[in-house]
């Protein structure tokens, strides 16, 4: 049998504080074991892997497909039949045809590309965006605000001069 | 649903459904059992048979046996500490929880007095425990469960119970025609019937005990003397 020369953890190990969780593992597999021993010599193998074509139902009502049995009838209880009139709307909703539509898929499509999508796109571009492509960028848009200062220059001798 | 008359007797192997397991699943009804490979019988009566392939024994009885599901007419016997004990017409008395209604708290309990009567659905139906009731859905709502006031409460086979809720019985549609009334009726062999008049409500009783001992075929001929009845 495996379990006798599977190594055991030692019952002073288990008491420690931190082995508490595999305490518990350990006492679970432990009676599981025992469990399945007990049983063993009750199941054979055509219990445990057999498949069957049969599938045992109880109940009448499930069976015969019977309807729920509250029913009121010509506004004895206006409350139940609402009940009854929205229970029949969704029984019909199941089977009737989906809606056509007024804007199609293609249509939709375009418009959301049109007018959301590219907006989020940029922003999430500009996320993931380096410095460097970032001054690129912005020196390409002509901003004059982002170009290179110029230096100061000296000025020539004969400007003064007039 | 075919009309299937084929009676069978407990004991009796099933070779239709035998047949119809041999290349699909099939779905055993009460009254049929599987022995091995074989099924057998456990209840007198026709064989029904409900396609693609749900089979069962529509035996006459009058005790109710639990199932998980059913919804069932109750009488309200004793209050036991949270639950209360409920008389569904099966071997053991079922129970209900005070919690299991709606907007009902540990503050908020329902107003139950003993012999009130109670349409609810059966929670749990096991041989070993006895039966537990609610009369909330899975959202805490009641929808049509719940306490009956008023009305007429009568009991009958289970047999009539089922065949009322036949989806395609004209029984109740036929009496429609006669009077506007409400009706719970549980597939444990109880009816509860209300109508605007109290002699309008025993006609209805009435009416529906005389479709006890009618069969598929019959009911349609029955119920076009119903109008007799109801009057009487």
């Amino acid at each position: 049998m495996p379990s006798k020369t599977k190594p055991r953890l030692s019952r002073g190990l288990l008491d420690m504080k931190f082995m508490q969780r595999t305490k518990v593992k350990v006492a679970k597999e432990d009676d599981d074991e025992q469990s399945r021993a007990l049983y063993s010599n009750e199941l054979n193998q055509k219990m445990l892997n057999s498949n069957s074509n049969y599938i045992i139902e109880p109940s009448y009502t499930i069976c015969a497909g019977l309807i729920d049995g509250r029913l009121s009838f010509r506004g004895m209880n206006p409350e139940l039949e609402r009940l009854m009139e929205l229970e029949q709307a969704e029984k019909q909703g199941n089977t009737r045809p989906e809606q056509p539509k007024e804007v199609n898929d293609q249509e939709m499509a375009d418009a959301y590309y049109a007018n959301q999508a590219p907006a989020v796109c940029k922003t999430m571009n500009k996320k993931f965006a380096t410095k460097n492509e970032f001054n690129k960028r912005k020196s390409n848009n002509g901003n004059p605000k982002w170009q290179k200062k110029g230096q100061f220059k000296k000025p020539r001798a004969d400007d003064d001069e007039d | 649903m075919s009309a299937n008359t084929s009676i069978i007797m407990p004991g009796e192997r099933v070779t239709l459904v035998e047949d119809a397991a041999k290349n699909k699943r099939v779905i055993l009804g009460p009254g049929l059992r599987r022995l091995d490979d074989k099924v057998v019988a456990s209840k007198a009566g026709p064989l029904r048979h409900k396609e693609p392939n749900t089979f069962w024994v529509d035996n006459y009885q009058r005790r109710y046996v639990p199932a998980r599901g059913d919804l069932i007419i109750g009488i309200v016997k004793a209050r036991a500490g949270d639950l209360y004990r409920v008389d569904i017409g099966s071997a053991d008395m079922a129970s209900i929880s005070y919690l299991a209604f709606e907007a009902a708290t540990k503050k908020n309990r329902p107003d139950l007095n003993p012999g009130d009567l109670l349409y609810a659905r059966v929670l749990n139906a096991n041989a070993d425990i006895e039966p537990e009731l609610v009369c909330v859905n899975s959202n805490g709502k009641s929808g049509k469960l719940g306490v009956l006031q008023d009305g007429f409460f009568f009991k009958c086979s289970l047999n009539l119970g089922r065949l009322l809720l036949r989806e395609s019985c004209p029984a109740l549609a036929a009496l429609t025609e006669e009077l506007p009334y409400e009706i719970a009726v549980g597939v444990n062999g109880r009816i509860w019937v209300k109508a605007h008049s109290m002699r309008e409500t025993v006609g209805l009783a009435n009416a529906i005990m005389a479709l006890e001992q009618a069969g598929y075929s019959e009911i349609e001929k029955i119920c076009g003397n119903l109008n007799g009845v109801v009057q009487a």
